[in-house]
């Protein structure tokens, strides 16, 4: 499994989604589940999966897949191409 | 964050008190002590008050603690409320958290300080007449709420220094009854209202009205859902990533010594009476604020661990 297919899963398991809405482009005004609540979850899940832990500040910036590939690209993880 | 506080009296402090139009509401076990102790005016728990009552003693587990700071803050906001537990767990005499229960039988939090009870008196002596098994859940009760505290992604720096001298304190108990766990179980409550609760409470809320109406003969309640789901929650937190056995050892807590305290709070008869009911309700323990502020992330596969037979036999 590579890292772009462990970030899928972990937005799947999180937030509760059914896989086919889960997009790389998926932002949080699309996620009825993406409340307080579930960014505490996301930053737990990326600190469980990728090893990196993120600020609250971080946290609560993310506003979709692409900047949580971008924030931990720049701590090294690779996505590789889209 | 500070959390608001009751002011604290002793118990002597409250028999040499002359409270004014003072009504008392206590549980059927205590109330012969109550009557021969307290010379107030006893009335049956939630049945309204007197029009002249100022002040409402109520002395009770955490569901009549829970339901006299509901029924104070919608009928009578203007009565003081002294709350004495008559068992240890829920910290209810302590937290401005009160659970209802919903129309689908579900707990739902409701939190505020107008849920604080005014003042908060520990009845040391109604320790000894706890029952075991009941005494046994409530100290379930209360590992459940300083662990999940404590081990919550929500807790500071400040947060887990404080929780480290509580847990250390928890140690040095009995599993049973003990006039100590009053304290101690306030100090659990005080933690996780700091922060959060997690899973253990996820399933707790979720599962109790279930297996309430479906088993009415093992008296399932919040303590006994504690006690039961704790171990197989903090196995799970120990085995799914480091940060938990991390954040434990870094404080000076060995998290075998933990984990053997858990295990020995386990009932596998209730864990097999509730796991189906687990099973059933799992979607909605994954959508409970409690799960999701869990301290490892739960996950609809996160079933698969609960069925494990290691954890059954």
């Amino acid at each position: 499994m590579n890292n772009r297919d462990r970030l899928r899963e972990l937005f799947i398991d999180v937030f509760l989604l059914d896989p086919a809405e889960f997009r790389f482009d998926l932002t949080r005004g699309e996620v009825d589940s993406w409340d307080s609540l579930g960014t505490v979850s996301l930053a737990l899940g990326i600190e469980e999966v990728f090893g990196h832990h993120l600020t609250p500040a971080e946290a609560t910036s993310l506003a979709g897949v692409a900047d949580v590939i971008e924030v931990l690209s720049r701590r090294g993880v690779e996505f590789g191409d889209a | 964050m500070e959390t608001p506080e009751p002011v604290v009296w002793s118990f002597d402090r409250l028999l040499a008190e002359n409270l004014p139009a003072a009504v008392v509401w206590s549980t059927p076990s205590v109330r012969g002590r109550s009557e021969s102790t307290l010379s107030y005016r006893h009335r049956t728990p939630l049945a309204g008050l007197d029009e002249d009552t100022r002040t409402l003693i109520v002395i009770g587990g955490g569901t009549l603690l829970d339901a006299a700071k509901i029924f104070r803050h919608e009928h009578a906001a203007k009565v003081t409320l002294i709350a004495i537990p008559s068992i240890w767990g829920s910290g209810a005499e302590s937290s401005p958290i009160a659970l209802a229960t919903g129309p689908d039988g579900r707990k739902v939090i409701r939190m505020g300080p107008e849920y604080l009870p005014d003042v908060r008196v520990f009845w040391l002596e109604l320790a000894d007449s706890v029952p075991l098994r009941l005494a046994r859940h409530a100290c379930g009760d209360a590992w459940s709420h300083a662990l999940e505290g404590f081990l919550s992604p929500l807790a500071s720096e400040d947060l887990l220094s404080r929780g480290a001298s509580v847990l250390s304190s928890m140690l040095d108990l009995p599993i049973g009854p003990d006039p100590r766990w009053f304290e101690a179980s306030a100090d659990a409550c005080r933690l996780q209202s700091q922060s959060s609760v997690g899973l253990v409470h996820g399933i707790a809320h979720t599962l109790e009205g279930p297996l309430r109406a479906a088993q009415p003969e093992f008296g399932w309640g919040h303590a006994a859902l504690c006690s039961t789901f704790l171990w197989p929650v903090l196995s799970l937190a120990l085995g799914a990533s480091e940060r938990a056995g991390h954040r434990l050892r870094d404080a000076g807590i060995d998290p075998g010594r933990i984990s053997e305290i858990a295990r020995a709070l386990f009932d596998p008869e209730a864990y097999d009476r509730a796991l189906p009911f687990l099973v059933t309700h799992w979607r909605s323990v994954l959508r409970d604020p409690c799960t999701r502020t869990n301290g490892v992330v739960v996950r609809p596969s996160t079933l698969d661990y609960f069925q494990r037979r290691e954890l059954r036999d």
